[in-house]
């Protein structure tokens, strides 16, 4: 993190001095630096006009759970607030600077809110408190049940006001777990905050492999409620359905093409798992790999023109890159042991995966050409299986696994810091990180 | 961790905010338009409604009603006159053992000729669901291609893999496993 006061503020003089109007921010946090500083930050009291008194710290608890989340902030408690915020700071009275800077605060966030009936109005401002400018302002509507998702938007803005990079907060993670009484699997969905469990199938058979859409409106998976493996797109508002893949033995969705046109599974026929992909909407279906060996787990690149996935051509299951159309595929990982799960981060220069090390899984990345493999987590008492890339690419979802307990859980990819998302269920799987919202 | 920066940040606020007290002095000299006041005017404020998500640009019809129904049951194990064929880990070769399970499999079939037989394949526990999946498939093909070898016609068998969703034994050690790499005949 660079935080360009105290070092900068030199700099800063003598960009003046050198350009009339410096075009960087003055504050700003480089997300690539591991272990930098956090911006302290202070999120005041909400203002509540007619509405729900509590809302006044409940909007900021929100928001600081949020902005603790990324690492990147730290946040000033409210006892050591010395301004108490009002309506007239909406309308052009001038935040005390001078006192927000005493606590040490470099950003403060204000806020106002409104509700009448089942509309409400929140309008949320940031400023650099440093400067004394208003760095952001949004105004929301929308019903109450739409609280989170709109303070989450403005942790989202937040979050690119100072990195340039936009939050993930709202986004949403699908993962699969077992039900105790039908023994069956069943698809569930949770907030990248831990709110907001829910199940999403409920028919007592197994429904597996749950991948995202681009567009996040829909989930493909894989359910045997007719007996048989049929893939699925299902709508995850509306809870409508529709068949994409019949054809073959066992099938697994992999992920859709960025722009939504092709899902790519992997299906076997005669016991081969080749990889394929099927048109959504029409439900055409092309070959793109094939081989003797079982090709499984495509994971389409960012640009759409690539795909990692799983083969066992070479004797074990290793991680091959193919670019589509063109003949010839690249294994990336290193040929020994047992590497599958492949998932290629939105950036589209890593691809994280499951290795095998010293009789543990392990979640490890490496660039699309092989190169640079790292070790992302591990633990000495389980496994850690199953990643999947967050949308702003900062952090991995991934399965961790100790005999009957397993969890969810969320690494930054540098692999320093870590959360579980999700215990208490029996074991969960296939953990899949919604795109951006 | 509330409490441990509250002293630490005050420090360095306090010398961070003369450092700046002087970068403002500095600044405001040069920028003469920049009070604050002007730039927090109501006006810019940008308006951003938040609405339902906006419509999919995937176009996909509902074909199939909402999937709340209880499926087939597939989720409990079926009994089964026969063994099964077990397996070694991450191989789908029938051994020799699983070869005499066959057998019997097979003089079955060919003496019950109605009689319609699927074969299901599963894997251990270890490894990624998607690749335990195929190769469920693998091992349960194999069984069936090395029946069809015995004279069993292919029309009375059909496959289908549950990978490593559906243990017989839910202990995780190898005994277990080896329980659970198997191919499990079910007459339909």
């Amino acid at each position: 993190m660079k935080r360009s006061i105290g070092a900068a503020a030199g700099a800063f003089l003598l960009a003046l001095s050198l350009f009339p109007s410096p075009a960087f921010p003055l504050l700003y946090i480089d997300i690539n630096a591991p272990g930098g500083k956090r911006m302290p930050i202070a999120v005041a009291d909400v203002v509540v006009g007619p509405g729900d008194p509590s809302l006044s710290r409940g909007i900021p608890k929100i928001l600081s759970d949020d902005l603790v989340l990324t690492d990147l902030f730290d946040l000033i408690p409210s006892t050591a607030h010395m301004e108490t915020v009002t309506a007239a700071h909406f309308s052009g009275k001038p935040l005390s600077f001078p006192g927000w800077k005493m606590i040490g605060a470099e950003a403060v966030v204000i806020g106002n809110v409104e509700v009448g009936g089942d509309r409400l109005s929140i309008e949320m401002r940031l400023y650099d408190a440093t400067q004394g400018t208003l760095l952001l302002g949004k105004r929301y509507t929308g019903t109450p049940a739409q609280l989170r998702s709109i303070v989450h938007r403005f942790a989202n803005e937040i979050v690119y006001t100072f990195t340039g990079v936009r939050g993930v907060f709202g986004t949403e993670i699908a993962f699969t777990a077992r039900s105790a009484k039908s023994r069956g699997k069943e698809l569930y969905i949770v907030g990248m905050d831990g709110q907001d469990l829910r199940k999403v199938t409920d028919n007592r058979s197994f429904n597996l492999f749950p991948r995202w859409s681009p567009d996040g409106q829909w989930l493909a998976y894989t359910s045997f409620r007719t007996g048989t493996p049929i893939v699925y797109l299902r709508n995850v508002s509306t809870g409508a359905e529709k068949e994409v893949v019949r054809f073959g033995g066992s099938k697994a969705p992999g992920g859709f093409s960025p722009d939504g046109v092709w899902l790519y599974a992997g299906v076997s026929q005669a016991g081969n798992s080749d990889i394929y992909r099927v048109r959504v909407v029409g439900g055409a279906m092309e070959k793109v790999v094939e081989g003797w060996g079982l090709e499984v787990s495509p994971s389409p690149s960012p640009d759409g023109r690539r795909i990692a996935f799983v083969s066992d051509r070479g004797g074990s299951p290793q991680i091959y890159v193919k670019t589509i159309g063109v003949a010839g595929e690249t294994r990336i990982s290193n040929g020994a042991g047992y590497a599958t799960s492949p998932s290629w981060s939105p950036a589209g220069d890593r691809i994280a995966y499951t290795a095998r090390s010293g009789g543990r899984f392990i979640v490890a990345t490496v660039a699309p050409d092989g190169s640079g493999s790292r070790e992302v987590v591990s633990a000495t008492d389980g496994d850690c299986e199953d990643p999947s890339f967050s949308p702003d690419g900062r952090s991995l979802v991934y399965t961790y696994r100790k005999r009957d307990y397993s969890a969810l859980k969320i690494i930054s990819s540098d692999g320093l810091r870590q959360r579980t998302l999700v215990s208490g269920l029996e074991d969960v799987g296939s953990p899949a990180w919604s795109p951006g919202r | 961790m509330k409490g441990t920066f509250s002293w630490k940040w005050a420090v360095l606020a306090l010398s961070v905010a003369a450092l700046v007290a002087v970068g403002c002095a500095k600044k405001q000299t040069v920028k003469s338009e920049g009070a604050p006041g002007s730039a927090s005017a109501p006006g810019a404020i940008t308006e951003a409604p938040v609405k339902e998500a906006p419509p999919a640009p995937v176009a996909v019809a509902p074909a199939t009603p909402p999937a709340s129904a209880p499926g087939i049951a597939v989720t409990e194990e079926k009994l089964s006159q026969f063994d099964d064929v077990r397996f070694d880990f991450d191989k789908s070769e029938v051994r020799e053992d699983g070869r005499k399970a066959c057998g019997v499999v097979a003089d079955y079939l060919k003496k019950h000729p109605q009689a319609q037989m699927q074969i299901e394949g599963h894997c251990d526990d270890r490894g990624t669901a998607e690749y335990n999946m195929a190769l469920g498939e693998r091992r349960a093909t194999a069984v069936m291609t090395y029946l069809v070898s015995l004279g069993v016609p292919k029309a009375v068998l059909s496959t289908v893999s549950f990978g490593k969703e559906k243990p017989l034994d839910p202990g995780h050690n190898e005994g277990a496993w080896a329980k659970n790499r198997r191919a499990h005949f079910v007459l339909k």
